[in-house]
């Protein structure tokens, strides 16, 4: 079979000349100049970009990559070497990004890059515009870099064809594998070789919590900016993110927490107008579909549907079922105390948005769940923002082999020779 | 005026504003008695409509998405009182739509649709020339909405003729032998608008068959034929010049609503019953649009009494583009049916790869 290189510069190859291509790229060391420079560039390449800007999550991307990110980045990765310990590049790295959040394949591959590995990505043959975008710029950037980072990248494209999926898996070093539990299942289908590793990224869901009286202690502007955060965790990726927030749990009174839900709300749908947040009507159908069959199936007490946003409010989290179609659909939900939230929260939990909590409730509720669920504990607007903690994983670390060097001689005996 | 009254009256004969009331009093009636016979449509209506008082118009009257019945049996019927449960064909991979039918409801269904079809074929059973395979009522396995269809439209005829055989190949002979029996005088054909055009009118345009006492009855949607360029005025024109076929008449119906269908008259527009009716809505908002702009069909119908599907928004986008001023005589409101809705995907973490394959 055929398949499409899309980097280092765009054709066609045959399936056998595959591992000449992924062969042929140079392993580096951990942060050399020369990668660290394809990031900065690359992140400079975005800001200055006429048709990037338009995208505010490749901005996102270009401020999470520029060059104080990525100087502090180095010096977490050196911090993380002790005397008896060497962090070495894994090798090979097979990213497979999902389709639809178009940045994940530059976050994930950025990180393998700095930490010295060769990467070959994987994306469809149906690319969204910002893909393409991304794809162009990481063209131009690398095509000026100096060596050993100007090759050790290569993407390419095919579609849901097996013997590609199967020969990169059984050459890579590490796999990593988004895009939800049914790709991971059926990537898995491929095995790996024995020292490979695979990191992955099955569904997850995400939701946010809110101190009932910290927010009606809020100014009028204060509250706006907090539903203008939410909003962008929430929508820039049409709240199908995994990170992005499906289920609001107010921490208070019933009639308090009433009270701030609806003001909440009203100024999320504000919002959304004032975006001209666009829901493609065939979701709005699907909204409207799940919405009725959730009043049918859970203990939806009251149904607010703003234009762009319907607002589910429960009487209970008991039972509660992590199915969502996105489009900006939120359950409601309210509870006397954060610690109360432990006993709802199930494995599929990632992120946990809040507002208005002392950092001591954050870690308790930490220590509650005891690593049932929960990976990330952000404030609200920052759901989206990626991080090398992610999903459980410290991408920096999972990206290398840890080398251990006793370097004290045994009893006193000592090779080296005294002169 | 009484339901017996709307399906018994000359259909399009109600001025819209009579009709309108009319409807509203018996779909208030509907609306209350599946509120007390379906626990869930009790609880959606108060939960999703619970700020409403009692409707002053139609598009008052609360509504549920036509896809819930793919999710949910909604039934207001007791279990013994289930005479039939209709499903939807369904594209692959999607699950059907599950219909609840007594006997009273079904019963309705089948007046109702003779009602329609007689308004336009008169009172008489017509022969009847089936563009179809007859190997799709046989084979009860495989007894699905198209079958059903099939034989609902049976009904309107006599001396049946299917045109296809197993393999939707036209059988020539058949036609022709049908056609020197009955050609001479008014008979119907009936068939699914793709298989009418792609295995009957492009394997037959040149085979000088003469359709000109042929009223023909199709329905199931453009969306094929539309992928291939071909509009309804394409499909009249062609029909007319190779065959001479000159009453067409195009139906919008569902399985949701059997026998309150949409039949076009003599001006290509579609038109309810006396007891139905379509409220154009913003997609968004769900708000009535203004008459000509597009928007979400809702289609209300008086005949669901088994299950609460008497207000129905669809997934299909349409325009009203006249009321009580028809070219062709009939009240009411003049519809077209744009299309479906234009299938969407959000963006998101899960990868299409795995949605494909499984």
């Amino acid at each position: 079979m055929q398949l499409k290189v899309l980097l280092p510069e765009e054709r066609s190859i045959e399936l056998e000349e595959l591992p000449d291509l992924v062969a042929a790229s140079a392993a580096i060391e951990p942060f050399d100049e020369s990668i660290v420079n394809v990031a900065i560039e690359l992140s400079r390449r975005i800001f200055q970009d006429e048709e990037a800007r338009k995208y505010p999550e490749l901005l996102a991307l270009a401020y999470w990559m520029r060059k104080t990110e990525i100087v502090r980045l180095a010096a977490q990765f050196r911090s993380l070497q002790l005397e008896d310990r060497v962090l070495v590049p894994r090798g090979l790295i097979f990213h497979l990004p999902p389709r639809n959040v178009d940045t994940i394949f530059v976050y994930s591959w950025l990180l393998a890059a700095l930490t010295g590995n060769r990467s070959i990505i994987r994306l469809s043959p149906q690319r969204s515009g910002s893909t393409s975008i991304l794809l162009r710029l990481l063209r131009e950037t690398l095509a000026t870099a100096v060596e050993p980072a100007r090759t050790g990248t290569i993407i390419v494209s095919y579609g849901h064809e097996e013997e590609p999926t199967a020969l990169l898996s059984a050459m890579c070093d590490a796999r990593v594998i988004w895009g939800g539990d049914q790709t991971v299942e059926i990537i898995r289908r491929s095995p790996i070789g024995p020292s490979a590793r695979e990191i992955t990224f099955p569904d997850r869901y995400s939701l946010s919590v809110i101190k009932t009286d910290a927010y009606l202690g809020l100014s009028e502007k204060q509250r706006e900016s907090l539903a203008h955060q939410f909003f962008n965790d929430a929508f820039w990726f049409d709240q199908m993110a995994c990170s992005s927030p499906r289920l609001v749990v107010w921490c208070g009174t019933d009639s308090e927490a009433r009270t701030a839900s609806t003001d909440f709300f009203s100024r999320v749908a504000g919002r959304a107008e004032h975006q001209h947040y666009f829901l493609p009507p065939a979701v709005s159908m699907q909204k409207l579909v799940f919405t009725c069959s959730a009043i049918i199936t859970s203990p939806v007490e009251e149904c607010q549907r703003y234009k762009d946003l319907t607002v589910m409010k429960l009487t209970s989290l008991t039972g509660f079922s992590r199915n969502h179609p996105g489009g900006g659909l939120f359950f409601n939900a309210r509870l006397d105390t954060l610690l109360d939230l432990a006993s709802f929260i199930s494995r599929k939990d990632q992120t946990l948005t809040w507002f208005g909590f002392a950092p001591a409730e954050l870690h308790a509720l930490v220590r509650r769940l005891n690593g049932r669920a929960i990976d990330r504990i952000v404030p609200i607007g920052r759901a989206l923002q990626f991080h090398r903690f992610w999903d459980g994983y410290d991408l920096l670390q999972e990206f290398c082999r840890c080398v251990h060097v006793d370097s004290a001689p045994v009893g006193g005996i000592s090779s080296v020779s005294e002169v | 005026m009484t339901l017996d009254d709307l399906i018994s009256l000359p259909q399009y004969s109600l001025p819209q504003a009579q009709k309108e009331s009319a409807l509203l009093a018996e779909l208030i009636r509907l609306s209350d008695r599946h509120v007390e016979r379906s626990a869930e449509y009790a609880r959606l209506t108060k939960v999703l409509f619970s700020g409403r008082s009692q409707p002053k118009s139609l598009s008052e009257l609360p509504y549920l998405p036509v896809g819930l019945f793919k999710e949910h049996l909604l039934s207001s019927v007791s279990q013994s009182d289930v005479f039939k449960i209709l499903e939807s064909s369904g594209t692959t991979g999607q699950r059907p739509s599950r219909i609840v039918l007594d006997r009273e409801t079904a019963q309705l269904q089948t007046l109702a649709l003779s009602r329609i079809m007689t308004s336009a074929l008169g009172p008489n059973r017509l022969p009847m020339l089936l563009i179809d395979s007859a190997d799709l009522i046989r084979d009860r396995r495989q007894f699905n909405a198209r079958a059903a269809g099939l034989l609902g439209m049976s009904n309107f005829g006599r001396n049946h003729v299917y045109a296809l055989d197993h393999d939707l190949e036209p059988i020539l002979p058949e036609v022709k032998n049908f056609l020197s029996r009955f050609g001479h005088a008014p008979f119907l054909i009936f068939g699914f608008t793709f298989l009418v055009w792609s295995r009957f009118y492009k394997q037959l345009e040149n085979a000088g068959l003469d359709l000109s006492n042929g009223i023909l009855i199709h329905s199931g949607g453009w969306k094929k034929l539309q992928d291939q360029a071909v509009s309804a005025a394409d499909f009249r024109a062609a029909l007319g010049n190779a065959m001479g076929l000159k009453r067409i008449y195009n139906f919008y119906g569902m399985v949701e609503q059997v026998g309150s269908i949409f039949l076009e008259g003599d001006d290509g527009y579609l038109y309810p019953p006396n007891f139905a009716d379509v409220i154009i809505r913003d997609p968004n908002t769900l708000e009535e649009v203004p008459q000509g702009q597009p928007g979400v069909i809702e289609v209300l119908s008086a005949l669901p009494r088994s299950y609460p599907g008497h207000c129905l928004l669809t997934e299909d986008l349409g325009v009203v583009h006249a009321v009580d001023s028809s070219s062709c005589g009939r009240l009411g409101k003049a519809f077209s049916v744009v299309g479906r809705i234009p299938a969407a995907e959000l963006r998101g973490c899960s990868d299409v790869i795995a949605a494909k394959v499984s």
